[in-house]
């Protein structure tokens, strides 16, 4: 055990003397997570989101409503717009979504027939879009139940006798009063809405996912030297000295998971540091989460390197592995906003619960139970993800 | 011969597939020898020193090592070993002094002891200087004489080394070989692969010839060119010769063959060293008056062009001419 410890050791000793380690486990990650920000709104977090608001031909009074209700939330900045204008001005960039009102939205919603608000998104304005998104399914949630309420009312009264007009207008009114104010300030704020208002900010997002891509890049780095000491004849020598295989592979893993650690670690002490990242108030369950994705990253590497057989070979398919996985799990864009099915695919990759368990630590302020889900799954890739590489390691041809 | 027998092989074979890498060897290398491999690129030098150092399990045959068994004693008998593997076996950017600390921890060198056995180490490959530097920074010369110190960090009872001069200087291969001279004086059994002939005179004790996967021959030098019948040739060039010292020289019975052409005498004979003298003696007191004396000792080489019909020679020369371009190309 204590020869284990000495390879571990050794490999931290070379890694960390290696210029090319640090920068790809540190500098890296943190200058894309700054262009990033630079590019998608910069320390301040999101200032204010553009919304091009079409209204509907017949409809000038909802329209209107409709621009007054998001111009009292500060965060919009809604112009009023024809739809054509509004699809422009999402694809220039111009507006981060637009919102397109149907025909008939108030009849809709008063007869509790079907309607659709759509929301369009500029693509590159992920987390304004997604936020304008989140906004209109909670107006749509509000509406659908100010309709039930408002036909409820209807009913009652008539059932007595004729409405008038004017009745008719000053009862739509309420409701509509009725709508945003359960919009706007809902009387059962349940922990994720609350959460939504947190502060959402671009370094907030990327810092997390880069850190787990690059981390995953560090630790192939890492577990390629179980290619290079076999080709560079240092694991010759070992195996000539008493020092078993065992140990070797013991050593090989211990020392990716030190290095992964402290990888993630620094990663997040650093975010705090030059960003301003909240982690959140549960310094314990971002300690266990950390430690859980470097194991999970640490783990998923040397699997690769096990199957690969040589140096060269783990670097090529690990790359194309961690950038294809990472695609999908979202280590690179917010996959939020991709449909459920793909995010049902993310589901499958290390990234897509590495980010979860992040992203709920930083926006909504989770502790150990809220994350439990995440760490659990991580840690249960682990264990399957080290037993293989141990198995593959052991009984392959590998290390020969 | 010297001690006992400190590694045995008896009948070792190894193939990989259809191959027979090592096929049926067997030799004893003693306490106390140095022992050379010889033979070719391809013979089985190095697959014969895997099993040996427990790499590869042999196919078939066993192997010894101070009596430990290497596939069923491993982890004892790798403790007895230093291994100096053909290739630069360390880590490059780590310091000269890490790299023999790491080595020194796999073999479990107490840590009280080690920096002084390191110490000790860098000063007998003469680098204690240079201790602090990255390996990657050293020149090859430089590089093998670590590497052969971390072959030797726990002080084992036989050093394998596996061609330790390839494409180096030769500057530095003469340091090499004498550094494997004072080790071995001092005590330490070596097995010594090569394919340079001069190498293998210059160290070995006794030699083992090796060529596709066989061992053909096992002896001192003087032993491999008696056995094939190859005999030492004296040149002497001398005023004053005749046909009495012809037939003098002819009675003698380690003598094999005499011709004379006016002033110059050819003399065949297996043993060289006591009979130079009393030729010399023996034309002052006829009167001649020797002018020059040459004498062509037969080597490994004789012997292995006689055993396998092929130079070794010619090999190890293409193998320096190409070093020399690369150099100039490189
Ligand atoms: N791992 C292996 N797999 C298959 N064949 C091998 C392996 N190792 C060695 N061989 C083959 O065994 C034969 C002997 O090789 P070996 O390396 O022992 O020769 P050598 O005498 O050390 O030669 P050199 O002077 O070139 O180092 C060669 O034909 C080689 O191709
Ligand atoms: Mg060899």
């Amino acid at each position: 055990m204590m020869k284990a410890l000495h390879i571990a050791i050794k490999d931290l000793r070379i890694r960390i003397r290696d210029r090319n380690t640090l920068v790809l486990m540190l500098l890296l990650p943190i200058g894309l997570t700054a262009i990033i920000g630079f590019a998608f709104g910069g320390d301040s977090g999101i200032s204010s989101i553009g919304v091009a608001l079409v209204g509907p031909e017949d409809g000038d009074l909802l329209t209107n409503a409709a621009a007054g209700l998001l111009s009292q939330v500060e965060l919009f900045d809604a112009e009023v717009t024809t739809e054509d204008e509004a699809r422009e001005a999402v694809a220039s960039g111009r507006k981060s979504a637009a919102i397109v009102l149907p025909e008939g939205l108030i009849d809709a919603v008063l007869e509790g027939a079907p309607a659709e608000i759509a929301v369009l998104q500029d693509p590159a304005s992920g987390i304004k879009a997604r936020i304008v998104e989140t906004m209109v399914e909670r107006f749509a949630t509000s509406a659908s139940a100010g309709g039930i309420v408002g036909r409820a009312i209807f009913d009652a009264v008539e059932a007595e006798r004729p409405i008038t007009e004017a009745e008719r207008w000053q009862l739509t009114g309420w409701m509509f009063q009725w709508m945003y104010e359960t919009w706007s300030e809902p009387a059962i704020a349940i922990e994720e809405a609350e959460a939504e208002t947190r502060d959402v900010d671009v370094h907030s997002y990327f810092a997390p996912s880069f850190a787990v891509l690059f981390l995953l890049f560090t630790m192939l780095a890492s577990a390629k030297t179980i290619h290079e000491e076999r080709e560079s004849g240092t694991y010759g020598r070992l195996m000539a000295s008493p020092v078993g295989r065992s140990t070797f592979i013991a050593g090989k893993l211990m020392g990716s998971y030190a290095l992964a650690a402290v990888q993630v670690l620094l990663l997040i002490v650093l975010g705090s540091l030059l960003f301003g990242i909240d982690w959140g108030s549960h310094p314990v369950a971002v300690i266990v989460m950390a430690l859980v994705t470097a194991a999970g990253a640490a783990s998923l590497a040397i699997v690769i390197a096990s199957v690969a057989r040589t140096a060269r070979q783990t670097d090529n398919v690990g790359t194309a592995f961690i950038l294809m996985m990472s695609l999908l799990g979202g280590s690179m864009w917010p996959i939020e906003q991709a449909p459920a099915s793909f995010q049902n695919v993310a589901r499958f990759t290390f990234n897509y619960w590495a980010h979860s368990g992040f992203k709920k630590l930083v926006f909504y302020d989770a502790g150990l139970a809220g994350i439990s889900q995440e760490i659990l799954i991580i840690l249960a890739m682990s264990i399957v993800f080290f037993g293989a590489s141990v198995l593959l390691l052991s009984r392959r041809q590998v290390l020969t | 011969m010297r001690g006992e027998p400190i590694i045995e092989v008896d009948g070792l074979v190894k193939r990989y597939g259809q191959l027979v890498a090592v096929d049926a060897v067997s030799f004893v290398v003693n306490e106390g020898e140095i022992f050379g491999l010889l033979g070719p690129n391809g013979a089985g030098k190095t697959t014969t020193i895997s099993v040996l150092s427990c790499l590869t399990p042999p196919t078939a045959g066993t192997a010894k090592i101070a009596g430990l068994d290497v596939t069923r004693n491993s982890l004892a008998a790798r403790s007895k070993i230093g291994v100096v593997p053909q290739e630069i076996a360390l880590y490059p950017t780590l310091t000269a002094r890490d790299n023999l600390v790491f080595w020194g921890r796999m073999y479990g060198v107490p840590e009280r002891t080690l920096a002084e056995r390191i110490d000790e180490l860098l000063s007998v490959v003469q680098l204690a200087e240079r201790a602090g530097g990255r390996i990657d920074t050293f020149s090859g010369g430089m590089k093998r004489r670590i590497n052969i110190a971390a072959g030797l960090i726990h002080r084992p009872d036989v050093l394998f080394l596996d061609e330790p001069t390839v494409g180096i200087d030769p500057q530095t291969r003469r340091s090499i070989l004498d550094l494997v001279k004072d080790l071995n004086a001092s005590g330490l059994t070596v097995l010594y692969t090569t394919h340079y002939l001069e190498e293998a005179e210059f160290l070995c004790d006794r030699v083992g010839i090796m060529d596709e996967g066989k061992m053909l021959a096992i002896g001192t030098r003087a032993e491999l060119t008696t056995s094939i019948g190859a005999t030492t040739s004296i040149d002497v060039r001398a005023d004053g010769l005749d046909d009495s010292i012809v037939d003098w020289l002819s009675s003698l019975e380690q003598v094999t063959d005499v011709a004379r052409d006016g002033d110059d005498l050819t003399i065949n004979t297996t043993a060289e060293a006591n009979l130079l003298p009393v030729i010399v003696e023996r034309l002052a007191a006829g009167g001649a008056k020797v002018h020059s004396v040459d004498v062509k000792v037969p080597n490994l080489e004789s012997v292995f062009l006689h055993l396998t019909g092929k130079s070794l020679r010619d090999e190890g020369d293409q193998d320096a001419a190409a070093t020399k371009t690369n150099a100039l190309h490189g």
